[in-house]
């Protein structure tokens, strides 16, 4: 029972994943990408890509680096590891962007940029899931919570499979019929694995195991819970695995991916009503910027999954996917993590400064690390904004779009410079900033506590 | 070998209604290699037996008439029994002491469970114990009990729920390693 040390690396995780997200914002301000051209095109790709692997995964992995073991109770496999997956994962990321720029013309060297990044970022979920697969391994049996995590990981390793394979058949390595027909219509899969199974239902987990800490609330784990994992593991494998069939096999996708849907609904919906419950049973009545910015992203899921309920019914799904995607990604995902973030960089950089010197000299509380009032209105403005260019995007409104993408950077800029100023201690009140022996903390690297 | 004994009579202290122990471990503790005790009390003191049973005495106990007893404590011949603090207390197969503090921190606010632990160990004394109940297994506490040389056991209760933690206080030389 050795407990869980501070992940050297998790702060670098998050500050480029915090980079990538203001890149893909001003991107979407500055007109590149959907709308402005078709939600297939090269541009958006690189859009999409940026948001979902530089922001997003290297937002989760550095999160999972570090709470996994505190998940599951059980020290992290390796602490060598994480740098170079981070490595790679970025490293991967730009090639995979050449490579889309290459694609549409806006790139004219014919430098097999597919072909690489496939390489290097299979090398770096590869190490990632090995690391946490090996973790997980060694901690079995796992709790409900940990079993979301390992359902989201297998999607990862899902999506990246996929990904490699478009990346092989449009880089010209390969020219398989099978690989050439998962690559023309197996796009779905691809984000249903990626936005549906890694992202979301990895996030699922770690929510109900970060909501229920920071709300005081009973650690959840009934019939209800379960039926939202196994609901949930079926809709991926049914999605995933019966899609590349059917793909393979010419059968009928849209009825794997109605059932798959509806399967998917059903664990929302599980889902939700479990956080409804953490919520109503907590025992911390005011509850922190953080969880009451989670419950703003859960709205934000909700709102979606409605919203492909009525399209779906109305028959007009197909038109609005972009919009639907956009409010999972920006509304639910990208709002959880950045709420979380608050939270955990505080924690983090609290336990990496005080951790040493608790007790021997008077310390200030996490919460002083941190000014609420004046983060929380970079976080109304985020929402705002990003739920108005879910507005602008179902009512076709480009131009609004975009003032609105510029809004969400501004956001984002103000509540990265609040997670700056936690990470610095600059709020701290100077008689407690620097005790003897406590170190002001880097700002992307964390000095690990030897024991 | 014949055994000389030191002889310690408590029964003024046992009739003027005071407690005979301490004199009793004090005259102990200053025996020499071979000596005995001869203890001469009101009652036949049995729970000495088994404490000065643990230390490598065997006793032999007469009664000397008046409802007095005599009690002749000679070295065994078998080694001393190890509690003692010859042994390093670091093996964790030895009973631990009772806890001397017990905190319960299942309502509060990670990290402040942490925070009350720490801050108690540092006024606590080598040896003793802190007992502590929480919500959740303290992950990011046992590097830091580990690294200020505290040994500590650990378990959730028959409920499933709490977490009960014992900390036992380590001595600058355990920090040191």
């Amino acid at each position: 029972m050795p407990g869980v040390t501070l992940t050297r690396w998790t702060m670098a995780y998050f500050g480029l994943a915090l980079v990538a997200l203001v890149l893909a914002e001003l991107l979407m301000a500055f007109g590149f990408g959907y709308p402005a051209v078709p939600a297939e095109a090269a541009e958006t790709l690189v859009l999409v890509h940026v948001v979902a692997i530089g922001w997003l995964s290297l937002l989760l992995c550095g999160a999972l680096f570090q709470f996994v073991p505190v998940l599951v109770t059980h020290k992290l496999y390796s602490d060598t590891l994480p740098l170079p997956v981070l490595v790679s994962l970025v490293s991967g990321l730009v090639l995979l962007i050449v490579g889309f720029l290459q694609m549409g013309g806006r790139l004219a060297s014919a430098w097999p940029a597919f072909p690489a990044a496939a390489v290097l970022l299979s090398l770096g979920f590869g190490l990632a899931l090995w690391n946490l697969g090996r973790t997980l391994w060694a901690a079995r049996p796992l709790s409900l919570a940990a079993r979301f995590v390992v359902v989201g990981l297998c999607s990862l390793g899902a999506t990246v499979a996929l990904g490699v394979i478009f990346a092989l058949v449009l880089g010209g390595v390969t020219g398989h019929a099978h690989l050439i027909e998962l690559t023309a219509s197996g796009l779905p899969l691809h984000v249903i694995a990626g936005l549906g199974g890694w992202l979301t239902f990895s996030a699922m987990g770690v929510s109900y195991r970060l909501l229920a800490m920071f709300m005081l609330a009973p650690e959840l784990g009934g019939p209800r819970t379960r039926a939202a994992l196994y609901s949930g593991a079926a809709a991926l494998a049914v999605a995933i695995a019966g899609g590349v069939a059917a793909i393979c096999l010419e059968g009928s996708l849209t009825l794997i991916l109605s059932v798959a849907g509806l399967l998917g609904l059903g664990c929302c919906g599980l889902y939700g009503a479990d956080i409804v419950h953490l919520y109503r049973a907590r025992m911390r009545r005011a509850i922190e910027l953080n969880s009451r910015m989670a419950s703003w992203a859960l709205a934000s899921l909700a709102v979606a999954v409605a919203a492909i309920i009525v399209l779906l019914g109305a028959g007009v799904f197909t038109r609005y996917v972009p919009a639907v995607v956009f409010l999972i990604g920006f509304g639910w995902l990208s709002g959880l993590g950045l709420a979380k973030l608050y939270k955990i960089v505080a924690f983090l950089t609290w336990l990496e400064c005080y951790g040493p010197v608790l007790g021997k000299t008077p310390t200030p509380r996490v919460q002083d690390l941190a000014v609420q009032t004046r983060a929380v209105k970079w976080f109304a403005l985020y929402f705002l904004a990003v739920w108005c260019a879910t507005a602008a995007l179902f009512v076709d409104a480009p131009l609004a779009f975009r003032i609105c993408a510029g809004v969400m950077a501004l956001a984002s800029i103000g509540i990265i410079a609040e997670l700056v100023r936690i990470r610095r201690l600059v709020d701290v009140k100077t008689a407690l900033r620097l005790p003897p022996g406590v170190r002001l903390p880097r700002l992307l690297h964390c000095s690990v506590q030897h024991a | 070998m014949t055994t000389t004994f030191v002889e310690v009579d408590v029964r003024p202290i046992l009739r003027a209604g005071g407690e005979p122990f301490e004199k009793i471990m004090q005259a102990v503790d200053a025996l020499g290699p071979g000596e005995g005790l001869r203890l001469l009390a009101t009652f036949k003191p049995t729970p000495l037996f088994r404490v000065l049973g643990s230390r490598g005495f065997d006793h032999q106990a007469k009664e000397v008439g008046g409802g007095d007893w005599e009690v002749l404590f000679s070295p065994s011949g078998a080694p001393a029994d190890k509690v003692e603090p010859a042994k390093p207390a670091a093996t964790d197969d030895q009973p631990w002491p009772e806890a001397s503090q017990h905190l319960d921190n299942r309502d509060l606010d990670p990290p402040e469970p942490m925070v009350r632990i720490l801050t108690a160990t540092e006024t606590m004394a080598p040896g003793e114990v802190l007992s502590a109940l929480l919500c959740r297994e303290p992950m990011f506490l046992f590097p830091e009990l580990a690294k200020r040389g505290h040994a500590w056991r650990g378990g959730f209760e028959a409920d499933g729920t709490t977490y009960k933690v014992l900390i036992r206080i380590g001595t600058a030389a355990e920090a040191g390693k």
